[in-house]
């Protein structure tokens, strides 16, 4: 609420509060480091290693590591349609976004028809169907992040950014938007920048993250 | 009575009234039974239930939530109220919610008079909007083939999707988003085109979210005489309710028949009715005398014919008959064959690519695009021609008593039948080909009589007038009845059931089949079956 | 050291290593008593191990709170096909971030208890349905599978057993209605995540049409300590009915949000006096709602009640995840319901109609109301709304929605009120 009686949380807007743990420590990255391109063991090769930026390329997807990626997937679900996220995940990952183009070629991969994966892909809110900024800002503005100062965060991101919602800044650097709550809320505001949760964010912090980022 | 069938068989009482039905039947057809109609969208009989339009809630006694009447099967003892006071208030609030974006535009819209929406509306939905805020629009998309979408109007009953998933097992569409910004689409610019069976998502489509363009503000649903008929497009002989307005054909729907089409028909059938509407027909009886045509009326025409025929003694016979013809024309004209001593009989037939539906196997667009195939040949008529039906007419080329029924003879050279000593013509059109005839017949079209029709599978089915004939046509069968009763004394049958109880003279299989007994969805030709049906 | 804080009144029995980095790894997991329980129920038979959940009075942690032993017993006792395990770590209801802290701290817990939870089933195969924002959980759960693979308690057999049990790792991508057990299972199957009709239920047709139990993270990581200690052991805590120790996510006004396990039963106005701090200096708290944004609100008065099933309940309201959302006197009321409502909206699957166009309906009136331009009649509406979409659709989705909506009018009606009156103020014409 932005009254400086109110005592902060601990949490990694560089701010680590009284804890003698270390922001790599708290997010594990000392633990998982990168996953690989390939998926490593098929258990978890659906699991979507990060969200990278949109990348111009032509040809296929599924080649190479990401076609092994796939195969790996195919495993472990009881048919083809189950492995219709990972693999949207996986074309994501690669594109960017998801270009009807991708969903045609996964929809070919998978056997599936082009209306149906268009289906799937438009129900989940995390699948960009255009291109956005190399660094997708979301600030969320549910219940908790809200009471405390969630929308002043969002317009500072928009501020600092100089771009409307939704809209890639003319850098091609960021894209803001508004989203749901993402399971972090005690520690609002929470913002998720790609694969990355930046927690306690207050709108003060926007210009100096948006910096970090750069 | 279902007991006695075997069929195990449960009971349950319906807003007051006991009921058995069998096991596993949902109350919405329980109800059905009682006359209860339950008010629903998302549920058709020929696709899957997801029961998502939560319209056919009902109380069920012991439940402490409504349920939804297309999925719960009933179990015995329950008592199902569809009537009672938190079932009405359920379907009013379902009809709130619905009307919350939904444009009210039925004045222009298509399917204004047989929309659910409007009709379950009035029946018993809010007499007042609430919303006092902005609707939403989606507009209007082009969906490629026949079909157009007004997204406003959508309810989101998902019947498309699931017929094009499940049924026509092209799933060219989906739901797309989520929330109140789902809605239906193609996959971007890919439409339904190419799909054959795309149509039947405009017929299923409860509101008037998904309309024909064919028809699109040509008719209003009220203005519509709706006839029960036989689509003639094909030999599967899916059933039909030809929808007229000022005695002109305006569009093909499918009626239900498990038998045959099931809910559905192609639209390549549905689409291809303009030839029924044809102008220019002849309109009266035309008898030559000399170089030239009198037309006559019916009284004067037929002792003439029947004269002209007795006084052929010996004669090469050949008959040229068209397999749009009913199975009453063809029976006619077979025995009129058979009393002139018989000779070449034969049919020609416009041939296409089979296109299976399959998710309802048993309907297909069969390769031969007319309706009595079948019934042509099991009264002996041989195919000739080609797969456009044309040529082949070479066959009755030496006739000196040559029938043409129903052929409109398009192709024919100019001095077709030219040298027969006796040419009847009994047809719609005025060909150069048909000028050679001694005698020209006006005949109706399927669309205009009652009678039967023989499908690729032997199955036999009736069609009613549902157009006005021009002048005086006459069905083929009535008039060659005539010409039969004056040749041997019978009696010319008067009704379309007299001519039908006649065909068992000529195949047996009919002789077991009474007219009356056909109803509106057919029966099968028993025993007939196991002759080669062409496909 | 916990994180991000800790009290001495907390029993932690699942959040004992959180705050500890080396508890994530295998080496450190194990050097803390990890896959002990494992073990130990490998030499159990599956019956044994339910019947010891259910003794220990277990019951689901992601809302609904239905006996996990229970759960476990509709399965199908001899499989003739292949059973599943879904782990719900879907965790999307707004104020709940308990399954995130444990599968960060403690994944292998989790693997744990999920092997556990496979083999209690008669499953071999357990998918674990992460939301997909949870990146980097994500990757420390993948690390900890691949960890638990090839030190052989995961794979086709468990620490030379003979039993077969896999884990994989499905990863959401951005739908709240997938925490929704069949909706979750469509997710897995690669379709929209759309709730199916029940029946049939999970344990006949769930995964791929295969009999399946869906089992929340906190409820799975409780097991592995249940059969560790046994059944008798974890109602040491707890009420007859709620048993056990419970994570509680605080967030909103308090001073010391987080994560915090307590017994069940535990006094909730001491809960956020004493463990959360209380409000803000000069603050008072006006309403909270105790578990995650679907239940009703209380206001302060009511307090002095247990956290358990039962008590929440006797005061209208639920415990659900235990996701506690405090609002002080600061809070405006009607744009938070707004905001909540307008979640409901944005999450609707959109299959029923109710929920389709009632939560859009009703985010529609709320936004106005709240720009002051509501009327009496609008509080009727979205009473008449609430009423129409509740216990009226496959799913509860539309119960969630409404919940806030009638307890808010409910005991914060004056908030809407006062709302008009700014109307009147600023547009007297309008309203004459």
């Amino acid at each position: 609420m932005g009254d400086g009686g109110v005592q902060k949380n601990p949490g990694f807007a560089g701010i680590t509060g009284d804890f003698n743990l270390t922001e790599a420590e708290v997010r594990g990255t000392d633990y998982v480091g990168q996953r690989p391109l390939d998926g490593g063991h098929p258990a978890v090769a659906g699991t979507m290693p990060y969200q990278v930026p949109p990348k111009a390329v032509d040809g296929p997807i599924f080649v190479g590591p990401f076609e092994e990626r796939l195969e790996k997937v195919l495993t472990r679900y009881e048919d083809r349609r189950g492995a219709l996220l990972p693999a949207l995940g996986i074309a994501h990952e690669a594109r960017g976004y998801l270009s009807p183009e991708a969903m045609e070629e996964v929809a070919e991969r998978l056997q599936l028809a082009p209306a149906y994966v268009r289906g799937v892909a438009t129900f989940y809110t995390m699948y960009n169907l255009r291109p956005v900024g190399r660094h997708l800002i979301q600030v969320c503005t549910n219940i908790s992040c809200n009471l405390c100062g969630g929308e002043d965060v969002l317009q500072a991101f928009l501020q600092a950014t100089g771009t409307g919602m939704g809209e890639v800044s003319a850098d091609g650097q960021f894209t803001v938007i508004e989203v749901e709550c993402l399971g972090a809320c005690g520690f609002p505001t929470v913002v998720q920048i790609n694969d990355r949760f930046f927690e306690n964010v207050q709108p003060a912090d926007a210009g100096r993250i948006l910096e970090e980022l750069r | 009575m279902a007991e006695e069938q075997g069929i195990e068989t449960v009971h349950c009482t319906v807003n007051g009234m006991a009921v058995e039905v069998p096991k596993g039947t949902r109350m919405i057809d329980a109800a059905a039974h009682v006359g209860s109609d339950v008010p629903h969208y998302c549920y058709h009989p020929g696709l899957s239930a997801p029961a998502q339009c939560r319209l056919c809630l009902v109380e069920v006694e012991g439940s402490p939530k409504l349920l939804p009447a297309c999925v719960t099967v009933v179990q015995e003892g329950n008592v199902i109220r569809t009537e009672s006071e938190a079932a009405l208030e359920a379907r009013k609030a379902v009809l709130e919610f619905l009307l919350v974006n939904h444009p009210l535009d039925c004045p222009v819209c298509d399917q204004s008079g047989e929309c659910k929406l409007q009709d379950y509306v009035s029946a018993e939905g809010p007499a007042m909007g609430r919303l006092a805020d902005a609707k939403r629009i989606v507009g209007v998309d082009d969906f490629g083939g026949d079909v157009l979408f007004n997204g406003d109007r959508c309810v989101m009953c998902t019947r498309c999707v699931r017929f094009m998933r499940e049924v026509a097992q092209d799933e060219r569409l989906g739901v797309v988003q989520r929330g109140s910004r789902a809605v239906i689409d193609t996959f971007f610019d890919d439409g339904l085109d190419g799909n054959i069976w795309a149509d039947n998502v405009v017929d299923i489509c409860p509101v008037g979210a998904l309309v024909s363009k064919d028809f699109l503000h040509r008719a209003r649903a009220w203005d519509l005489d709706r006839t029960p008929s036989i689509c003639p497009n094909c030999s599967q002989g899916c059933n039909i309710t030809l929808q007229v307005r000022d005695n002109e054909v305006m569009r093909l729907k499918p009626r239900p028949n498990d038998a045959v089409n099931g809910h559905w028909m192609c639209d390549v059938g549905r689409l291809d009715y303009q030839w029924i509407n044809r102008k220019g027909r002849i309109e009266a009886p035309l008898v030559r005398e000399g170089d030239r045509f009198v037309p006559m009326s019916w009284s004067d025409t037929l002792p003439r014919l029947v004269d002209a025929v007795r006084a052929l003694s010996s004669q090469r016979g050949g008959a040229v008959v068209s397999p749009f013809l009913s199975n009453e024309d063809l029976g006619a004209a077979r025995r009129v064959m058979e009393a002139v001593g018989g000779g070449r009989s034969v049919y020609r037939v416009e041939t296409g690519e089979s296109v299976v539906l399959p998710g309802f196997p048993q309907l297909a667009l069969r390769e031969d695009r007319a309706a009595n195939v079948r019934g042509s040949q099991l009264f002996g008529f041989e195919r000739v021609g080609d797969g456009c039906a044309t040529g082949g007419l070479e066959a009755v080329d030496n006739a000196e008593f040559l029938l043409v029924a129903g052929d409109d003879l398009e192709d024919a050279p100019a001095d077709f039948g030219s040298g027969a000593r006796l040419f009847i013509y009994i047809g719609q059109l005025l060909n150069p080909a048909a000028r050679n005839a001694h005698f020209v017949l006006p005949a109706t079209t399927f669309a205009e009589m009652e009678g039967t029709f023989t499908n690729v599978n032997d199955h036999v089915q009736r069609f009613w007038p549902a157009l006005r004939p021009p002048g005086m046509a006459r069905p083929v069968w009535q008039i060659l009845g005539v010409l039969l009763s004056g040749l041997n004394g019978s009696p010319a049958p008067a009704r379309p059931a007299d001519a039908f109880a006649l065909l068992g003279a000529a195949r047996p299989e009919f002789g077991q089949l009474r007219f009356e007994d056909l109803g509106a969805t057919g029966n099968p030709l028993s025993g007939a079956a196991t002759a080669p049906a062409g496909s | 050291m916990a994180y991000p804080y800790q009290h001495p009144s907390e029993v932690r029995v699942l959040s004992e290593y959180f705050g500890d980095p080396e508890a994530r790894t295998l080496k450190g997991w194990e050097a803390r008593g990890g896959y002990k329980a494992l073990r130990k129920a490998l030499g159990m038979s599956p019956a044994d191990i339910v019947n010891e959940v259910k003794t220990s009075g277990l019951r689901g942690r992601g809302g609904a709170g239905f006996p996990t032993g229970v759960k476990w017993s509709f399965m199908p006792k001899e499989p003739t096909r292949q059973h599943y395990l879904v782990c719900n770590a879907d965790e999307s209801e707004p104020g709940t971030f308990k399954d995130r802290e444990l599968i960060r701290w403690t994944p292998h817990q989790l693997i744990e208890g999920c092997l556990i939870g496979a083999y209690a089933i008669r499953a071999t195969h357990c998918y674990i349905y992460i939301r997909g924002e949870f990146f980097e959980p994500a990757q420390i759960l993948a690390k900890a599978i691949e960890e638990a693979y090839a030190a052989g308690y995961a794979g086709k057999d468990v620490m030379g057993s003979g039993q077969e049990l896999h884990v994989t790792l499905h990863l959401g991508a951005g739908a709240y209605i997938c925490g929704e057990e069949t909706a979750m299972m469509n997710s897995i199957e690669g379709r929209r995540g759309e709730p199916r009709v029940k029946p049939p239920f999970p344990a006949v047709a769930g995964v791929f049409g295969k009999p399946t139990t869906i089992n929340n993270v906190e409820t799975l990581c409780s097991v592995t300590h249940i059969v560790n200690n046994g059944g008798e052991w974890y109602r040491q805590w707890g009420t007859e009915k709620s048993t056990g120790t419970k994570l509680f996510c605080v967030s909103g006004h308090v001073r010391r949000p987080g994560n915090y396990e307590v017994p069940m039963g535990f006094n909730f106005r001491e809960f956020i006096h004493d463990i959360c701090g209380g409000p803000h200096e000069g603050r008072e708290v006006r309403a909270v709602i105790p578990g995650g944004s679907s239940v009703p609100m209380m206001s302060a008065d009511d307090l002095d009640v247990g956290m358990d099933y039962e008590a929440f309940v006797s005061v209208g309201t639920m415990l659900g995840a235990g996701s506690v959302i405090v609002m002080d006197d600061t809070a405006d009321i009607v744009k938070q319901v707004r905001r909540m409502v307008e979640f409901y909206a944005h999450e609707s699957c959109g299959q029923c109609s109710q929920c389709r166009e009632g939560t859009a309906w009703a985010t529609k009136i709320l936004r106005r109301i709240e720009r002051g331009g509501g009327t009496e009649a609008d509080l009727t509406t979205l009473v008449d709304i609430s009423n129409n979409m509740a216990g009226k659709t496959i799913c509860v989705l539309s119960d969630a929605a409404a919940a806030p909506i009638l307890s808010s009018i409910g005991k914060f009606r004056g908030d809407y009120q006062a709302r008009f009156q700014l109307e009147e103020k600023l547009m007297p014409a309008r309203r004459a």
